[in-house]
């Protein structure tokens, strides 16, 4: 059976000790954790998270404003977001958690200040030092494509292959996300599989951004890839609130559907289907 | 049943549509198009004679739907701005009339990009707006025999109206014989959580019909469930067009305004040629199979 985690993303501010026991309450193996450091305190995370019997399963970096944007023309904004990057890289290395994402430009930037070729090449080279980084600590890094009106940079798993292969670094891989996926991708299953063992973490999410089982993906074919490529990761749910900006709805106290009942329905209605698949 | 009449978008290949881009006719009924939907930017760039010359010249007929700027918005906090969003409507009515389309399609509720979060009084008095100044737009239109297709955005394009069960509230509110809505696979794709079922939902109220891929490139060649797509539009009793909107990313502005960041065939062209030709092929597919005679 594959390893099960959710994002902590939509819980927004509540204390991390109540979604780790929520997440471990639910049959959860681990919890991904929002890649902001200075909010977390990591012995605590660790106690909390021996306590209740469950790992960390990965940092979702959080990408974010100018001094995020590992593609910025200014070398010490650039360098600011590389040192974003490697700080997030120490919280997992602290955490147990195996694998982070990253972004190379921030989301809500749709568009290049660069040009292209610029832009390109400036990944390559952030990319390649975060990579290097990671390798040292142990801790495995993934492209995360965003749909286009969250960012202009990577929006496929096509163009997230494209360009970690650019980068050509084997520690630097791709993630898969199905919301994205199912606006930006003509084939969800077939991209994993195409992905293959360059895929490093997986997010799953129905296709209005709820949890599996409350929109019309059909998860099975992608259960089938994953199986079908050997995927030794997590399958982790990142579910946020039907907006353009999630936050400030969670943040006007809208979007209790997130807490117990989805955390719930997202690893009932997946691992339903991963056992039909499997049979 | 009657045969579907397939129809291509002007944003496919060019914005804003004008005398320049005429040509764009000849184009789409030479592939075999029986409908090309003009998107009116600017009615001053519209010349309702050259293009029913064209039209009449090719044998294919016009469609009409409109772009909502921050500047034509009629839930506008501004009431200068709501009232230039009604009258830019009517005049897309007007112009309609001219080239003997049917209806004036598009998100007319709202300025597409619109998307912050705002209190609930605050939408309720956009709700508001929305249905009083569409109804004064609706008035227009039917002096004019033409109907209102209002179409649902999804969320990152709008926060207004973003299903079909709050396009069919709308429709409730305004109250008008002549308005429904605009149904659009894109944005339903992201928003619906059965895009078939939406469609029967919608049953009676389904106006207009744009039948995109789930990234807007070639329809057909995506993830859509199409088979369904069309028993659910036959099931909702939906005679009208098919048409195919898609957008050309080396036009800076359009590309911008609709997050389209790379080219999603090799051409724009493929998008509307293999686009029809397996529209063609699921709407025969279905329509010869047991379901749907």
């Amino acid at each position: 059976m594959f390893k099960y985690s959710y994002d902590a993303l939509v819980y927004a501010d509540e204390p991390i000790e109540k979604s780790i026991r929520r997440v471990a309450k639910f049959g959860y193996d681990a919890i991904e954790l929002v890649g902001e450091p200075d909010q977390h305190d990591t012995a605590e995370v660790r106690r909390l998270c021996k306590n209740n019997g469950i790992s960390v399963s990965s940092i979702c970096s959080i990408f974010f404003g100018p001094e995020r944007d590992l593609v910025a023309l200014d070398p010490e904004m650039r360098k600011k977001a590389v040192g974003y990057a490697k700080s997030v890289v120490d919280f997992a290395a602290e955490t147990g958690a195996p694998t982070i994402n990253l972004a190379p430009s921030p989301v809500g930037k749709l568009v290049a200040v660069g040009d292209k070729q610029q832009e390109w090449d400036l990944a390559l080279e952030s990319l390649g030092e975060i990579a290097d980084y990671a390798e040292k600590a142990g801790i495995r890094t993934c492209l995360e494509p965003w749909n286009r009106y969250e960012t202009y940079f990577i929006n496929s798993l096509d163009q997230a292959l494209d360009l970690a292969k650019a980068v050509g670094h084997n520690n630097l891989g791709v993630m898969g996300d199905s919301f994205h996926m199912n606006i930006e991708d003509v084939d969800i299953a077939g991209n994993y599989r195409k992905a293959g063992d360059q895929l490093f973490h997986v997010h799953f999410a129905d296709s209005q951004r709820a949890a599996p089982g409350a929109g019309h993906i059909d998860f099975a074919p992608s259960i089938q890839a994953l199986i079908d490529i050997d995927y030794k990761g997590y399958i982790a749910f990142e579910l946020l609130p039907a907006a353009a900006d999630p936050f400030a709805t969670l943040k006007s106290g809208r979007g209790d559907e997130f807490l117990d009942h989805y955390t719930r329905m997202a690893i009932e209605t997946i691992k339903t289907v991963e056992a039909e698949v499997r049979r | 049943m009657t045969a579907i009449k397939f129809g291509a978008s002007t944003f496919i290949w060019t914005s804003p549509f004008s005398n320049d881009t005429l040509d764009l006719i000849d184009k789409v009924a030479g592939a075999g198009f029986d409908l090309i939907e003009i998107c009116v930017e600017d009615p001053a760039t519209i010349n309702t004679k050259a293009i029913n010359k064209r039209l009449l010249h090719t044998g294919i007929g016009a469609l009409v739907c409109g772009a909502f700027g921050p500047d034509r918005d009629v839930s506008s906090d501004d009431p200068s701005i709501r009232a230039n969003g009604i009258d830019y409507i009517n005049i897309c009515s007007d112009i309609a009339a001219e080239l003997g389309a049917p209806a004036v399609a598009g998100p007319m509720y709202s300025a597409t990009g619109k998307t912050a979060a705002v209190s609930a009084e605050k939408r309720a008095e956009q709700w508001k707006w929305a249905s009083e100044n569409l109804a004064f737009s609706a008035d227009h239109a039917a002096t004019q025999h033409v109907s209102l297709a209002i179409e649902p955005l999804n969320r990152f394009e709008t926060d207004l109206i973003n299903t079909v069960d709050q396009g069919m509230e709308l429709v409730r509110r305004i109250g008008r014989d002549n308005v429904g809505l605009l149904l659009d696979t894109f944005h339903m794709n992201i928003e619906e959580h059965s895009i078939p079922n939406a469609i029967r939902r919608a049953a009676g109220k389904i106006f207009h019909f744009h039948s995109c891929a789930n990234d807007r490139g070639i329809p057909g060649k995506d993830h859509l469930p199409w088979p369904e797509i069309v028993n659910s539009l036959s099931d909702a009793g939906y005679t009208g067009p098919w048409v195919i909107e898609a957008f050309n990313p080396e036009i800076k502005e359009i590309a911008k305004a609709v997050s389209l960041w790379r080219p999603l065939a090799v051409n724009q062209d493929a998008i509307a040629y293999d686009g029809l030709k397996l529209m063609k092929s699921v709407t025969s597919d279905a329509i010869t199979g047991d379901k749907i005679i």
